[in-house]
């Protein structure tokens, strides 16, 4: 089956069925949070079902089969779509090929809509071709090697699972990446990878807020120069000041300027399939049930007066 | 500069933050070179280098509340700035950095019995609850052949909490199984992961420090209904797996 036989596949960029608001499953959260009828799609990242083994050659990432059904249960009836963080698609030495295998089993198990992944990299060679986690996320420089590498790499996954494979942009703290002057900057670096690989973006409003504060630009201006048509899913979420510098920490509640980025980028924006709010799953706890609520209704008020209420 | 040693060098900044050896097998000519030092000089390098840090600490953290919460403060901090300084710290599944560091934890409290024994028990607690999806009770019948060799569980673990005298964490975590002297055996296919064993049981998991056939085990006096409870839940499993 080619992507384009497959109905939830856009051909070429066109409409995928917009789902509305989504949120992420955690397994800490009342199960009746994602049947409440606020939570129109869920966003699982897998690796949080998973276990890593290691073996003789190289780890494994598996599928721990209870966490997998409990997920499965909870979010029963809702479409799903995938949120990868382990996959370091932008890892010169070589991306994770035990998400890959993970990733394949696990949509034998659970088919899902569509399949993002952050734009970045996080791990480097050690000796011996072992692999070394740095412990945190990095970005790409904007250079003509790096969107070559990560758009080859994306159409490879784009064609492996048959649905759209979405990038998200992320937030990082360095004022100024190494860049080609072909590329031009690191949002141009996004043009360059949806035309390079035929694949879409995950634009998350608050990436590029913190962005913005902390290297002191207007996310407007950024928006407009992106390829809008490609943005299959927005992120929306909150973080907090941390040595001087606001931290993309998925730690509470969306600040008002990112819902006011919501509301800027919906209308311009015609391919979206879903908005999620976005939460670390320690302070979804903590922020408990009834302001996640209050976030998803906001963010469906805003949904609504794009695509009018179901 | 290329994509892999700007990468590689950034990383090991990171990965390294005490050591100046970044540049190890890496060729970069002088702009590179001075970009590279620029970027580890600036403020949002050492933002990022405390980030990674203390996303490490927090992770140790977490493996070993107990143990560490046992510790003066300065020999808590001394431990985690040599587990993080080694590299280590930044692996992104729990159970693989919480068993990693304990491992490490343990190999440095043998002259705290106390802490030593707690870091023993939250690593048998970790390595039970993490057999739990994977463990099935294997069919006894194998019992039945004397050459069959059996060994401790993969996700088995003994616990001694001996009692001590004057000692300062009377009233410090599970102070009651210290004061008792409770030997704790964990095993994933118990309900509550744990139970205290019976002085055939301990015997039998100290005998099998090495696998051991059934038919030596049985001529050692452990009885075949030991054998089939503690291979039910776990404690004890046949050599051939896994």
């Amino acid at each position: 089956m080619s992507p384009q036989d497959n109905p939830q596949f856009p051909p070429n960029g066109k409409l995928i069925q917009p789902l509305g608001i989504g949120f992420p499953y955690f397994a800490e959260l009342p199960a009746d949070l994602y049947r409440s009828g606020l939570v129109a799609f869920v966003e699982i990242t897998p690796e949080t079902l998973c276990r890593q083994r290691a073996t003789a050659t190289t780890p494994q990432i598996e599928i721990v089969p209870n966490r997998l059904a409990t997920a499965q249960e909870t979010c029963a009836g809702l479409p799903l779509v995938i949120h990868g963080v382990e996959l370091s698609i932008g890892s010169a030495h070589g991306l994770n090929n035990a998400y890959l295998k993970m990733l394949d089993s696990f949509q034998k198990e659970w088919p899902f809509v569509w399949h993002s992944e952050h734009l970045g990299f996080q791990t480097i060679a050690g000796d011996n071709n072992s692999t070394l986690e740095i412990g945190v996320p990095l970005p790409m420089p904007a250079t003509v090697e790096a969107v070559e590498l990560v758009a080859a790499r994306s159409a490879m996954i784009q064609q492996r699972y048959r649905v759209p494979f979405l990038l998200e942009n992320p937030a990082h703290y360095f004022s100024a990446l190494p860049a080609d002057v072909e590329i031009g900057d690191e949002y141009r670096f996004l043009n360059a990878f949806t035309e390079k690989s035929g694949c879409y973006l995950l634009l998350d409003l608050h990436n590029l807020y913190c962005n913005a504060v902390n290297h002191h630009f207007e996310a407007r201006e950024v928006i407009d120069t992106l390829p809008l048509d490609r943005v299959i899913e927005i992120h929306v979420a909150g973080g907090s000041w941390r040595d001087g510098f606001w931290m993309d920490a998925h730690d509470g509640r969306v600040p008002e300027p990112v819902w006011e980025l919501l509301e800027y980028v919906l209308p311009l924006a015609p391919n979206v399939g879903g908005v999620v709010f976005e939460l670390l799953e320690d302070y979804a706890v903590r922020l408990g049930t009834s302001a996640i609520e209050d976030e998803l209704r906001r963010a469906w008020q805003i949904w609504n007066a794009r695509h009018g209420a179901n | 500069m290329a994509l892999i040693d700007y990468q590689t060098v950034l990383g090991r900044m990171l990965r390294e933050q005490r050591s100046d050896d970044h540049l190890r097998d890496v060729t970069l000519d002088e702009r590179e070179s001075r970009y590279i030092e620029n970027v580890r000089d600036s403020a949002e390098f050492r933002f990022y280098a405390s980030v990674q840090r203390s996303w490490c600490i927090t992770r140790a953290t977490k493996a070993a509340h107990l143990t560490l919460s046992l510790l003066p403060q300065e020999e808590r901090q001394r431990l985690l700035d040599e587990w993080i300084d080694s590299g280590a710290g930044a692996q992104s599944f729990f159970f693989v950095e919480a068993d990693l560091f304990l491992d490490f934890l343990g190999k440095r409290l043998s002259d705290r019995p106390r802490e030593l024994t707690m870091c023993q028990f939250e690593r048998a607690t970790l390595r039970a609850g993490d057999g739990v999806s994977y463990f099935v009770a294997p069919d006894p019948a194998s019992l039945q052949n004397p050459d069959c060799f059996l060994r401790r569980g993969s996700y088995a673990g003994l616990v001694r909490f001996e009692k001590g005298s004057n000692d300062v964490h009377e009233q410090g975590p599970l102070a009651d199984l210290f004061h008792a002297g409770m030997i704790v055996m964990f095993s994933p296919g118990l309900p509550q992961l744990w139970h205290e064993p019976s002085a055939e049981e301990v015997d039998l998991w100290e005998v099998l420090d090495q696998p051991a056939s059934v038919r030596t085990l049985l001529s050692h006096g452990h009885s075949s209904e030991t054998l089939e409870t503690l291979l039910s839940q776990g404690a004890i499993e046949y050599e051939y797996e896994k």
